[in-house]
């Protein structure tokens, strides 16, 4: 398993379209690292116009080079920029015909962007603490005081809305991707996902009610209840705002899930707290638990603005 | 009214009811095979009490 983690890490870090380049990356803020597999010409090298540069969603705007450095070696080659790049857009680099000791080895269009996996884990941790959706968007607010009274119902409650938040979203992801927006049908899109919530609840209620009764139990009222939750409606939605592809779908509703675990886990623990504590009468209840989560969403303020990777 | 938007309107109506279709089906069938048995009584003993909550 981890191997094979290593491997797709590597295999992601060095794909590139061109036999004699070997990786392209991003260095610093305005840098773009080429690395061949040979010596290359040094006068071939350092000439500005044999090198093309534009984030690939903008193709007519051309980012200006700096300077050019070549190492000792020939075989790395450092563009500086005049600007700070966006680095988190794929950035296209043309290379016209590559000199490599007196022979041409052909013209090279390369694409220059982030690591993949990195991304990915920026999407999960992102949806999971910075912008957690209890603490930061103040969504599904009902079910989470509802159920952080005691923490093994909140961890209950926790893992089974995550495990419905996936299977969801991807099905609404799916639908909205290949059945709404081919036939210009995206405003019903509210529609739509609300019936596919209340369908995958029934689905994962009936099939889990045979399947495994004791999980059942132990959900009990929960499963129902997760229908009621606002995160649920939001996340699809927000698939369908950015055009997320599957995998950052799937990280980005796991995200969501788990971050609403983790919010419900830390309520429940101040709760169960709380129950001890000598509140005063009139803020017994709901209205401590309320100042409580002020207090987190203040606390998770913390990690706004906050990047990965 | 613009006869493109009701043509868009009337797909609509025809996609949406065939997803819910294929969807109530499957559900459906779903219900009949994984099917529990209740005790009828579970149901009865409820009927009888008062049931506010």
């Amino acid at each position: 398993m981890g191997a094979a983690l290593v491997l797709l890490v590597v295999l992601a870090g060095c794909r590139t379209e061109h036999r004699f380049v070997k990786k392209v990356t991003f260095e610093k803020t305005n840098d773009i690292v080429i690395t061949f597999a040979g010596p290359v010409d040094a006068a071939w090298a350092k000439n500005v116009d044999n090198y093309t540069v534009f984030e690939k969603e903008d193709p007519d705007i051309l980012l200006a080079i700096k300077e050019i450095t070549l190492t000792p070696d020939r075989t790395k080659v450092t563009l500086h920029f005049k600007n700070a790049l966006n680095q988190s857009r794929a950035h296209t680099l043309m290379i016209k015909d590559i000199i490599s000791e007196g022979k041409s080895q052909g013209a090279a269009v390369l694409t220059v962007k982030k690591l993949y996996l990195g991304y990915l884990f920026s999407i999960l941790i992102g949806a999971m603490l910075i912008h957690n959706f209890v603490f930061t968007k103040y969504l599904g607010l009902c079910v989470f005081f509802g159920t952080s009274q005691k923490r093994t119902t909140a961890v209950g409650m926790g893992i089974t809305f995550t495990i419905v938040i996936v299977f969801a979203s991807m099905l609404s992801w799916f639908m909205y991707q290949f059945i709404l927006k081919p036939i210009r049908l995206d405003y019903l899109q509210v529609v739509v996902f609300i019936g596919l919530v209340s369908l995958s609840v029934q689905a994962v209620d009936t099939i889990l009610r045979k399947v495994n009764p004791a999980l059942f139990k132990a959900f009990g009222v929960y499963l129902v209840l997760v229908i009621a939750n606002c995160i649920i409606l939001a996340t699809p939605l927000i698939l369908a705002d950015k055009e997320y592809n599957a995998w950052e779908s799937f990280m980005l509703s796991l995200g969501a899930g788990t971050g609403f675990l983790i919010a419900l886990f830390l309520m429940s623990c101040v709760r169960e707290k709380l129950e001890l504590a000598n509140v005063p009468p009139t803020y017994r209840g709901l209205p401590i638990a309320f100042i409580v989560a002020g207090l987190f969403a203040l606390a998770f303020l913390g990690f706004s603005g906050m990047a990965i990777f | 009214m613009d006869p493109v938007l009701v043509k868009m309107a009337f797909i609509g109506l025809g996609v949406l009811g065939c997803i819910g279709l294929v969807f109530g089906i499957g559900l459906a069938l779903a219900a009949h095979k994984f099917a529990v048995k209740i005790n009828p009584k579970v149901e009865e003993v409820l009927e009888v009490l008062a049931g506010a909550q």
